[in-house]
């Protein structure tokens, strides 16, 4: 399955964020198709705007973002912003809709608008959002609740299973395990990296834990003064 | 020394257009004639007063003169003839004088027959108003999606669907029955069009206004996988909305239900139009009947409107 992931190639990227604040200027880093790589850096560094560039939802002040060699600010992003799956520090999720709805969110742009209205999703793509669910520790009893009534660690693993339920070619994930407890964080971050070796996928994953970038991530890049930090990097895992 | 030059003590200014009011309009209102509404006798003949309200006519008599294939031995159901003897004035032809002379008219009476006459009116109204909201739904969603800025389509046709939802809104169901009725003739399909028309704009704007309240963060979230516009729409608007959507629909069918009974006033169908032609002959106590049947339906489907909304909210 190795070789379906995306490449990145980030361009003397000039970033400003939604207040204004200039938050990289000129950064630049190349990341070979299905690496898993860990971003640090301190708060305010630019690492949420950064997945942003990555993800096409945030246009460059100046420079560029290459998403397997496609630029992100074309018009055609949409078919490359079909195979990412994003998480984010505030979840995102439908407060009124179910859980297993929410993780289905994310096959919209696989399938077409009527299977969303009717809930007619084929029966592989729902056992696949259910075994998701299960493997991040979310039972059966609650893949039916309101996303709203979820603990900030549930919702936290919803928004992972609908990034990951569409096998996306690279998963951006913002501090995905800011609101677990420790194992569940190493299980979450576990089975996140054992999606991406399966299918090969990119990963850019935010983070805080030095320790967890470490033991999950086979490159690690770290954001400071508006730049790529050069020569951190773990170089051991990623002929793995 | 101040104080002193002013004349009137300024709290007492409002008392001046009050009294302007009384002195110089209350005359024009003609408020005497609240009294003839209780005279009981003949000292104004072109004034009902309410005595003429009572009781209500719940029954129907008809001339059987007017009823060729009435069989008497098989009568309608519950229904019973009546002769009466009443003084017909005449002109004799011959003498050129009038006359007076007792004629015997035969009166197939059906003692409820009028509940089901006013029955059924009152069913066309409700047609009348789940029509209208019918219509307002179909013309006012694609109105509320070109509105929206939440669903974001160029800013030249958010503008102008705001305009259409303002204009359609400006014109009051009276009206624009009126009109219909002048061009497509009487009946309910001017009064269907009359209620959707004018309901259209409010649902463009409640609809619109509940795609822009919802969150954005997951609709930002959706859009960002590269769904579609509808897909989007379904699967991160239209949770969020569902609940506001409902309740707004239910608010303008509670409300065009009761402007149902009105507009037939303007020949637009319904129970307003039986009202009017009741009023226009004299018949007070049909009248009478039908502004109870109104008071029924209504405070029914007042209640019902609450249950729902009540049921919607838990």
């Amino acid at each position: 399955m190795s070789g379906t992931g995306f490449s990145i190639s980030v361009r003397d990227l000039s970033l400003r964020h939604g207040n204004g604040d200039v938050v990289l200027t000129g950064a630049a880093v190349e990341v070979a198709p299905g690496t898993i790589c860990a971003l640090l850096g301190a708060s305010g560094s630019g690492k949420s705007s950064l997945l942003a560039a990555l993800g096409g939802r945030l246009a460059p002040v100046a420079g560029q973002v290459l998403i397997g060699g496609r630029p992100m600010i074309s018009r055609s992003r949409r078919r490359v912003q079909a195979r990412i799956g994003t998480t984010y520090q505030d979840h995102r999720l439908v407060a009124q809709a179910t859980v297993l709805d929410n993780v289905l969110a994310g096959l919209a742009p696989h399938v077409p608008w009527w299977r969303c209205a009717t809930g007619r999703y084929a029966p592989a793509h729902l056992t696949r959002a259910t075994d998701l669910l299960e493997r991040l520790g979310l039972h059966a009893a609650l893949h039916h609740r309101r996303a709203g009534s979820l603990s900030g660690g549930q919702a936290q693993r919803v928004g992972i299973a609908r990034a990951l339920v569409a096998r996306p070619s690279l998963l951006l994930a913002d501090e995905p395990i800011a609101s677990l407890d420790p194992q569940t964080a190493r299980d979450v971050l576990a089975l996140i990296a054992r999606e991406a070796r399966e299918s090969g996928a990119t990963v850019v994953c935010a983070l805080h834990q030095p320790e967890l970038a470490a033991t999950f991530a086979d490159r690690i890049l770290t954001l400071h003064e508006g730049a790529f930090r050069a020569g951190v990097e773990q170089p051991q895992r990623s002929a793995a | 020394m101040k104080a002193e030059a002013r004349l009137m003590p300024k709290q007492g200014l409002w008392l001046v257009p009050v009294v302007a009011l009384i002195a110089l309009s209350a005359p024009r209102m003609e408020f005497g004639r609240v009294g003839l509404a209780f005279a009981s006798d003949a000292s104004a003949p072109d004034i009902a007063g309410l005595a003429r309200f009572w009781p209500p006519q719940i029954e129907t008599r008809t001339d059987i003169a007017n009823l060729p294939s009435l069989d008497p031995d098989r009568l309608p159901p519950f229904s019973r003839l009546e002769t009466s003897t009443a003084p017909i004035r005449e002109l004799d032809p011959d003498t050129l004088e009038t006359t007076t002379r007792m004629s015997q008219r035969t009166w197939l009476v059906s003692p409820l027959g009028y509940l089901g006459d006013v029955a059924l009116r009152m069913v066309e109204t409700i047609e009348i108003g789940l029509w209208g909201t019918l219509l307002a739904v179909v013309a006012g969603l694609p109105l509320a999606f070109a509105r929206s800025r939440a669903i974001g389509l160029p800013f030249a046709l958010q503008i102008s669907a705001r305009l259409s939802c303002a204009a359609l809104r400006a014109l009051p169901e009276l009206l624009v029955a009126l009109l219909l009725v002048g061009a497509i003739g009487f009946g309910p399909t001017a009064g269907v069009l009359a209620l959707g028309v004018h309901a259209a704009g409010f649902i463009g704007r409640f609809y619109a206004d509940a795609f822009d309240d919802a969150d954005q963060h997951p609709i930002e979230a959706i859009r960002a996988t590269g769904a579609g516009r509808m897909s989007v729409f379904i699967v991160a608007v239209l949770p969020q909305v569902r609940a506001s959507l409902a309740s707004a629909t239910l608010y303008i069918l509670d409300r065009n239900v009761r402007m149902a009974t009105v507009i037939g006033i303007v020949g637009a169908g319904g129970i307003g139009q039986e009202l009017k032609g009741r009023i226009d002959l004299y018949e007070f106590g049909h009248a009478t009947t039908i502004v109870i049947a109104i008071f029924i339906v209504v405070a029914i489907l007042d209640e019902f409107a609450a249950h729902l909304r009540k049921r919607q909210s838990s």
